[in-house]
């Protein structure tokens, strides 16, 4: 559920209201911002999903703690609560009101200026680039483009991402 | 024909001429696994924890997150860094779903040099099969050698 105006309510309504097909194209530039703290605990359970866990820290100190290269994946969603996602329990950034409900991820495109570490303040922001409608081998769907941007506290890039997810009737 | 010096510098353990097979390396995700990335970036979809929410969307069952595999393709290409260098574009496309158990095994080829910043960057392409050599997913790093 993107929603212009960060206005969660009006995003909850939206959810209940019937797609219709030109729909999307409203909400096609919808941006959504927030900071987010990195933690060495953020880091390491990362680090553990993906199967590689990191050495202990040495002499108890964790600040700074390296991430692994694609660490911002876990940036990308924000926070709702559930009871603010589709159905399907899928990110709320990828609720566009398009007449489809089967989501599937199906590609990424990162850009990394460098690796983040503990401790650091990030801006992350994401901006539905792009909605397509594509036929398909079984039909209609719909590809959509989001691009989630992340700078560091000077507003540096850390690393940018283009991700197209799939939505299928 | 001699290969040109600049593609030397950083290639000595691929023979340091181009394309160069980077070593390969296998994954088998498991449940517990899938769970713990969704956990790690808050993706609550249900096709990633739920076997009968995923068949009644079409798929076999639960599908490997397309961010675990990316992972997996960064694994590959770090362990071959070994810390001297840095991925600094990854892009991969997901062309079938993985389910947890399967085997994905990742590959990688040293294709080209490109100069974008002042940067050397090596081109990687990429591949991800299953244990029938079928493909899973395809796409290309961009490598930046110290």
């Amino acid at each position: 559920m993107f929603d212009k105006d960060g206005d969660l309510a009006v995003a909850a309504e939206r959810i209940a209201q019937p797609s219709r097909p030109d729909d999307f194209v409203t909400v096609i530039g919808t941006r959504r911002k927030r900071k987010s703290l990195v933690t060495a605990r953020d880091i390491r359970r990362f680090a553990q999903a993906i199967g590689e866990p990191l050495p202990p820290p040495v002499d108890d100190d964790d600040s700074g703690v390296l991430a692994p290269p694609l660490f911002c994946q876990t940036l990308s969603y924000d926070e709702l609560p559930v009871e603010l996602l589709p159905p399907d329990g899928s990110p709320a950034e990828l609720d566009v009101p398009v007449p489809a409900k089967r989501l599937v991820g199906g590609a990424s495109e990162f850009k990394l200026h460098r690796r983040v570490r503990a401790g650091e303040l990030l801006t992350v922001e994401t901006e539905l680039k792009d909605v397509q409608k594509k036929m398909g081998k079984s039909g209609v769907l719909y590809l959509l483009i989001i691009e989630t941007r992340i700078a560091d506290a000077t507003g540096r890039p850390v690393s940018t991402e283009t991700a197209t997810y799939v939505k299928r009737p | 024909m001699s290969t040109p010096e600049p593609l030397l510098q950083g290639l000595e353990r691929v023979g340091g001429t181009l394309p160069a097979a980077l070593p390969a390396l296998t994954f088998r995700p498991t449940h517990a696994q899938v769970f713990m990335f969704s956990a790690a970036t808050w993706n609550r979809h249900h096709i990633h924890y739920s076997d009968e929410a995923a068949r009644a969307e079409g798929h076999t069952g639960v599908v490997v997150q397309r961010g675990l595999i990316g992972n997996f393709l960064a694994r590959m290409l770090t362990r071959w860094l070994e810390g001297r260098g840095e991925i600094r574009g990854l892009s991969w496309k997901v062309v079938k779903s993985a389910r947890p158990g399967d085997e994905l095994s990742c590959r990688g080829e040293l294709t080209s040099m490109v100069v974008r910043d002042q940067a050397r960057l090596y081109v990687c392409a990429l591949r991800v099969v299953d244990s029938r050599d079928l493909l899973l997913a395809e796409g290309t790093a961009e490598l930046e050698l110290d």
